[in-house]
């Protein structure tokens, strides 16, 4: 596996020189590989959506750089501008990025300033709308005319629609009714499996981490607090709770279940987990 | 950048400006810059220029900050400068060139119109410094309100000036939000001549105007849940009083009155 994207030593800060300075991430070193899905997580604040920002080049690094694929992006306007079509980003409440008259012609929109011709681009909208599930006739319709729900996904889609070597999405599902927020994760999960490229994913939810990820980075006051797999992070708990932030849902009945001395494991994080490990425990005292 | 553009430019303290009352800060400062107009000459400037340095440090704000709201009036203040210093008549000669004098009385004329204009600018930027925009307006809602006789709705016009104020900044960060969502999908924003970059302001446009409909659908029904109804028999959260620094403030300003007139009378005049 190759990095696609690396920080190096990265620092960013807001408002320079003023009275109002403040470091928002301070020296991230990260390298997020080819095909890995991450999930960042960290308490409001920590910087998370500052240092995404600098994955496509919006933010520039106040110190440090990024490199893309080897190469860092800071050094022409040219190599600026791949990155926004080599990372696609999607930010928090997306849907308020919506413009044009009618959901294809949004969803076209980055397609259409990457310079591709018309047959290519409406390849393009067709599979991005199919993945986050919005039939055709929607793509006649006006944005404005959908529901939150729906808009967001044509966000989305937007985004997905310039094919980018790394997608990145900023809580996707924050503020969506739990039909939404499922729709929202499984076409993610289906988008992953089926293009196999890079994607990074933003969340309040540590369910939503421990079921996707395969790799989880902890922000903390604007550093890396802890960087490994679901295992990694989430079997130190008392740190993660210290930090403002918490373990899955079910890890945390295991937890409880342990503590009022029931003999199950606590490495559990998801729902699938659960289930088998409940069963191997109290399936067999039910037996004897 | 975006960001860099303020409009009412508060800086938060607790200096005894700070803490003035913002109906007494208004017509002190406005009694300022009337005194600053009646100065004739050095003398009288030199006490207001006293007077507007020690208010400056008094209210804690940055010399940094101060030079930075003389920036906009350079030019104006370069201009006067050299129009004073050639169109003055009168004084001694110092300097003679083709049809143009120059006169030791230009030279004063010149700079005594400068110091006042920076006086002018600093004095009433310490208003804007000190105190906050929403202040602002509920105090000269308060000081015009005895317009209300004249049928004017006083308190209309203070509430759509705060809530002006209010959104400023708020739809500024909106602004920068969809210029990234939208520099995220590769507009390009930057290069092109004209046409092409009046057209990429559609994507940012559209969705700044939608937004800016729903906050203000939203914040009329909330208002209306509050039972808002203008102006008539509603009280304040946040009573003014006046205090002692404020009687304090006018009784110097008053003072410095007196002794403007007084140096005027005392000391050659340096303007007509
Ligand atoms: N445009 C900005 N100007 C000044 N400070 C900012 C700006 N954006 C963010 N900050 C500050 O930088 C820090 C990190 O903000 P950031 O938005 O990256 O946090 P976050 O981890 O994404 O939080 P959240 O989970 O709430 O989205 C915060 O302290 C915030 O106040
Ligand atoms: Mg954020």
């Amino acid at each position: 596996m190759s990095a696609v994207i690396e920080a190096v030593n990265l620092t960013h800060l807001y408002g320079e020189k003023t009275l109002f300075e403040t470091a928002a991430i301070k020296n991230i070193d990260l390298a997020v590989e080819n095909g890995e899905f991450l999930g960042i997580i960290g308490h409001t604040g920590s910087g998370k959506s500052t240092l995404i920002q600098h994955f496509n080049g919006l933010l520039k690094p106040t110190t440090g750089k990024i490199l893309l694929d080897g190469k860092d992006i800071a050094e022409s306007k040219e190599s600026i501008r791949a990155a926004r079509f080599k990372v696609g980003l999607c930010f928090q409440y997306p849907e308020y990025q919506l413009f044009e008259e009618t959901v294809y012609k949004d969803i076209a929109f980055g397609p259409k300033n990457m310079g591709l011709d018309d047959d290519e681009t409406d390849r393009r909208v067709r599979r991005a709308a199919r993945f986050v599930g919005l039939s055709d006739s929607y793509l006649k319709k006006s944005p404005f005319d959908l529901s939150g729900g729906e808009k967001r996904r044509a966000a989305i889609a937007g985004v997905i629609a310039m094919e980018p070597e790394a997608l990145i999405l900023d809580e996707p599902a924050a503020g969506l009714d739990p039909r939404g927020r499922d729709m929202i994760l499984s076409f993610i999960k289906e988008y992953r499996q089926e293009t196999g490229r890079t994607v990074i994913l933003v969340s309040h939810s540590m369910d939503d981490i421990a079921k996707l990820a395969t790799k989880v980075l902890v922000m903390n006051k604007g550093e890396v607090a802890m960087i490994g797999t679901v295992d990694e992070i989430f079997s130190r708990s008392e740190e993660l709770f210290k930090m403002g932030l918490n373990v899955p849902q079910v890890t945390k009945i295991f937890l409880g279940l342990k503590e009022k001395g029931v003999p199950v494991r606590t490495d559990i994080y998801t729902n699938e987990q659960g289930c088998r490990e409940l069963l191997r425990v109290f399936g067999r005292s039910v037996k004897e | 950048m975006i960001r860099d553009i303020t409009i009412g430019q508060y800086l938060p303290g607790k200096s005894a400006l700070h803490k003035m009352d913002p109906r007494v800060k208004i017509i002190v400062t406005f009694a300022f810059i009337i005194v600053i107009f009646m100065c004739k000459n050095f003398w009288s400037l030199g006490l207001m220029v006293l007077f507007t340095a020690l208010c400056t440090i008094l209210a804690g704000v940055p010399m940094r900050m101060m030079l930075k709201s003389l920036r906009p009036v350079m030019v104006i203040l370069v201009f006067t400068g050299i129009l004073n210093i050639f169109y003055t008549s009168g004084g001694n000669k110092l300097l003679e060139f083709w049809k143009i004098t120059v006169t030791d009385k230009g030279i004063y004329t010149a700079v005594f119109m400068i110091v006042r204009i920076v006086c002018l600018i600093a004095g009433s930027s310490l208003l804007t410094y000190t105190t906050t925009p929403t202040m602002l307006t509920d105090a000269i809602e308060r000081i015009l309100s005895p317009l209300k006789v004249f049928k004017i709705q006083v308190h209309t016009l203070a509430m759509m000036m705060t809530l002006a104020l209010r959104f400023i900044p708020t739809l500024i960060e909106e602004i920068e939000r969809i210029m990234n969502a939208q520099k995220a999908r590769g507009a390009d924003l930057e290069s092109g001549g004209f046409i092409k970059r009046a057209k990429a302001l559609i994507p940012i446009l559209i969705p700044l105007f939608i937004s800016a409909f729903r906050r203000a659908y939203e914040l009329a029904f909330a208002m209306e849940c509050r039972c808002y109804r203008g102006g008539e028999g509603r009280t304040r959260m946040k009573q003014m009083k006046v205090k002692a620094t404020d009687i304090v403030a006018s009784a110097v300003t008053a003072a410095l009155l007196g002794a403007v007139i007084f140096l005027n009378i005392y000391f050659k005049p340096v303007i007509g």
